[in-house]
């Protein structure tokens, strides 16, 4: 009897996992069919178009490598769009974490081995330009479909454009707004009412802060010192394009109002929450700015924080620009390599410009607002909130160009000097600029301020 | 290449000291000698090696080592972070040690080991650690004690807050130290110091502490050494802030060559690191030797 309930239970068991082996077989087949189907067979794109009729490397085999610091997945889905097209084609995504990458990666250019394609940082633009090979695309093509390609233009030549543009916006906890009285009504659109919602944001027992209504402690210099100068007229740097306008009237007058903000309004403390997008993130705080990819960080980190996002106030409603953005890359061609992976590397930064379900996919991967400008009011795209908020005003963000990381770096040590130090706000920022002007003296960064569409 | 010098010496041992004397040269010239000399023809030069920089600055580099503001202030860190904690690592090494070699304690080799424990985690771990510890929130040094303090973004505080991180982590390296001087003591001139009448302390203070003169030097000039190149706990714990506050001298360096890539005037400072380290441990030999 055993031995018949035994056996009658494996031959069930083979026929579920036979049943099961032809479902997957099934399924595998379907999506092969899908993506078989999926396929371009046409020319697709605005401007920039691309062609997938056009052999590459003659039909023949060729591999070339893609180096990368994160998000394997998005990279390996467009890698696979092209492939498809072109199964003679094999890309090797290679990644290097970040920490690594920027110390490998030049190397590597500078040998011959080195990846045909790469992803790109602005902010390591002065290491990698000379490895570059300039984009094969027209530069009208470019800056019919792109936001923000003049800035890129070097002799007449492109090596990289943005695909995206990275911002910051105001983040608020939902269910804080509603304990504090607040609604949608009072969403702030200048610094005078923000400061009020913070104050009803904040609440104490007795002198001792136990939620702030804002936290800005670790990046204060980045979301408010080099973005907030530009609501008021002033550039970060001066008419030269490469001395820093760091202690100047905007700047103070945006530390004097961080200050401000603590010792005078009291929602928040130098103190109290160590890094502001942590502290939103644990509970402590009601109000942050942060930079789009902080989006993503809440919904995979904090997930159980239910935020909203509006846009960053303005001084007097009409500013010359909202804020500073930074492009996130496209990817860069590397020169060194040999001409046939030049050819593929080039295809296939076309394919990715002309493709958009990849520029939208990319975007909503880092937050970024498209560049491509005929995905400005794409659904997907508006469908989340920290990029839905920038819509409107996206064209009046100023992108400086890739700035030293001194700039940074010096402004953070000189508002820490005003916060903690106890240095006053004038000499602090004088000697940000000093420190800024010393590091830049070798520095071949040029602003591209001017560029900037509604430049004065 | 080397002669046979001793009769007794067989011709086995003769090729094995030349190949291991020479694996060794070969070492030490392409790691130490060779980025040595690289490094100090850099400190001549605007070096970004990144971006491929290499413009030739005579003493450019030099004269701003030593006449930056910033490179001042880090060295007077340096200089009381080092005496704080050479102090106290030598201090607590010396007095756990001779606690833990009372002939009242047992277990002699767990307390060692419990006591070195510390200095065998390695220090990133042991920087997050007490950063976590020090935070004004959630810190267990503020709960514990009752205080409301943000230690590491005091400037009051963030240097000494370092420092004790430090000092326990460190100070049972010369535990480890000064008990194996101890153990080599030779008992003759502890038997004629107790027959001499020599209380505990006297015995101490003019018997044990000379002895252990040698291992003393030796701990002092190993840890000059090894806090002037102190720079792991402050990119952990305080990224040299608040400002500037808690820079010290190697931190600059790692600063300059791996934050903005100025190699050449990193270079620059390491040779003055260099020299600076040199004098403090020549000064440290000779203070020694006219004690003697």
């Amino acid at each position: 009897m055993k031995k018949k309930m035994f056996a009658a239970m494996m031959a069930a068991v083979l026929a579920v996992t036979g049943l099961t082996g032809c479902g997957s077989s099934a399924s595998e087949q379907k999506a092969q069919d899908q993506a078989q189907a999926d396929v371009p067979t046409e020319p697709f794109g605005d401007a920039v178009k691309y062609d997938p009729s056009v052999a590459i490397n003659d039909g023949k085999d060729i591999t070339v490598e893609l180096w990368e610091w994160g998000s394997d997945d998005l990279f390996q889905k467009v890698i696979d769009g092209y492939t498809a097209i072109h199964p003679n084609v094999t890309i090797k995504l290679v990644n290097n974490p970040w920490e690594d990458y920027w110390t490998k990666l030049p190397l590597a250019l500078d040998g011959e081995k080195g990846p045909a394609i790469f992803n790109v940082h602005n902010s390591y633009h002065e290491n990698l330009i000379n490895y570059m090979a300039p984009l094969d695309i027209p530069l009208e093509d470019l800056q019919a479909d792109f936001t923000g390609v003049d800035a890129h233009v070097i002799d007449g030549n492109v090596y990289y454009i943005d695909y995206g543009m990275m911002t910051g916006s105001v983040y608020y906890n939902k269910a804080m707004w509603e304990a504090a009285g607040l609604t949608e009504n009072d969403i702030p659109k200048t610094w005078d009412e923000f400061r009020e919602v913070a104050k009803k944001l904040t609440i104490k027992d007795g002198d001792k802060l136990v939620q702030a209504g804002l936290n800005f402690n670790d990046d204060f210099h980045q979301n408010y010192l080099l973005g907030l100068n530009y609501q008021m007229g002033e550039n970060l740097f001066k008419e030269d394009g490469k001395t820093p306008n760091i202690d100047s009237d905007a700047m103070k007058k945006t530390m004097q109002m961080l200050v401000d903000m603590y010792e005078v309004d009291g929602v928040g403390s130098k103190d109290f929450g160590e890094k502001g997008a942590d502290s939103f993130g644990q509970g402590q705080s009601a109000m942050v700015i942060q930079w789009g990819h902080y989006y993503n960080t809440l919904k995979t980190t904090w997930s159980n924080i239910d935020f909203g996002v509006f846009e960053i106030p303005t001084f007097d409603g009409n500013p010359y620009a909202y804020n500073r953005y930074n492009g996130e890359s496209t990817f860069g061609v590397n020169k060194n390599a040999p001409a046939d992976q030049q050819a593929v590397a080039q295809d296939f930064v076309k394919y990715f410009l002309a493709n958009d379900e990849a520029q939208v996919e990319f975007n909503l991967a880092m937050s970024t607002f498209p560049a491509k400008k005929s995905l400005a009011s794409n659904e997907k795209i508006l469908e989340n909130p920290s990029l839905k908020v920038l819509a409107e005003h996206i064209d009046h963000y100023i992108w400086p160009g890739p700035m030293p990381s001194t700039v940074e770096t010096s402004l953070k040590k000189a508002g820490q000097d005003v916060f903690f130090n106890g240095v006053d706000i004038d000499s602090a920022f004088a000697e940000a600029q000093a420190n800024i002007e010393k590091d830049m003296k070798n520095s071949s960064f040029v602003s591209v301020e001017n560029l900037y569409a509604y430049a004065e | 290449m080397f002669r046979k010098t001793h009769p007794l010496q067989s011709r086995s041992e003769i090729v094995l000291r030349d190949i291991v004397v020479i694996a060794m040269v070969i070492f030490f010239t392409v790691f130490l000698i060779v980025p040595i000399g690289i490094a100090f023809v850099g400190s001549f030069h605007e070096w970004n090696p990144l971006s491929g920089t290499y413009n030739f600055l005579g003493l450019e580099n030099y004269k701003e080592v030593f006449t930056s503001a910033l490179f001042g202030k880090s060295m007077i860190n340096t200089v009381i972070f080092s005496v704080v904690v050479i102090i106290f690592r030598v201090g607590l090494g010396l007095g756990i040690a001779c606690a833990i070699n009372s002939a009242l304690i047992k277990c002699k080799s767990l307390y060692r080991a419990i006591y070195y424990m510390p200095v065998v985690t390695p220090m990133v771990a042991v920087a997050f650690v007490w950063k976590f510890m020090y935070n004004p929130q959630i810190g267990t040094i503020n709960q514990i004690f009752g205080l409301d303090v943000n230690w590491l973004m005091n400037p009051k505080t963030a240097l000494l807050a370092v420092m004790i991180m430090t000092i326990w982590k460190d100070f049972g390296y010369a535990v480890v130290m000064f008990m194996a001087g101890l153990l080599s003591l030779p008992a003759d001139a502890m038997e004629a110091a107790k027959v001499d009448g020599a209380s505990s302390w006297q015995t101490f203070r003019y018997v044990t502490l000379p002895l252990l003169k040698p291992m003393t030097l030796f701990v002092v000039i190993t840890s000059i050494i090894s806090y002037i190149q102190a720079y792991v706990q402050i990119l952990i714990m305080t990224e040299g802030g608040p400002g500037t506050a808690t820079y010290l001298a190697s931190y600059i360096i790692y600063d300059e060559a791996f934050v903005k890539y100025n190699f050449g005037y990193a270079s620059a400072l390491s040779f003055v690191l260099f020299v600076i380290t040199a004098v403090f441990t020549w000064l440290s030999f000779r203070v020694s030797g006219k004690q003697d």
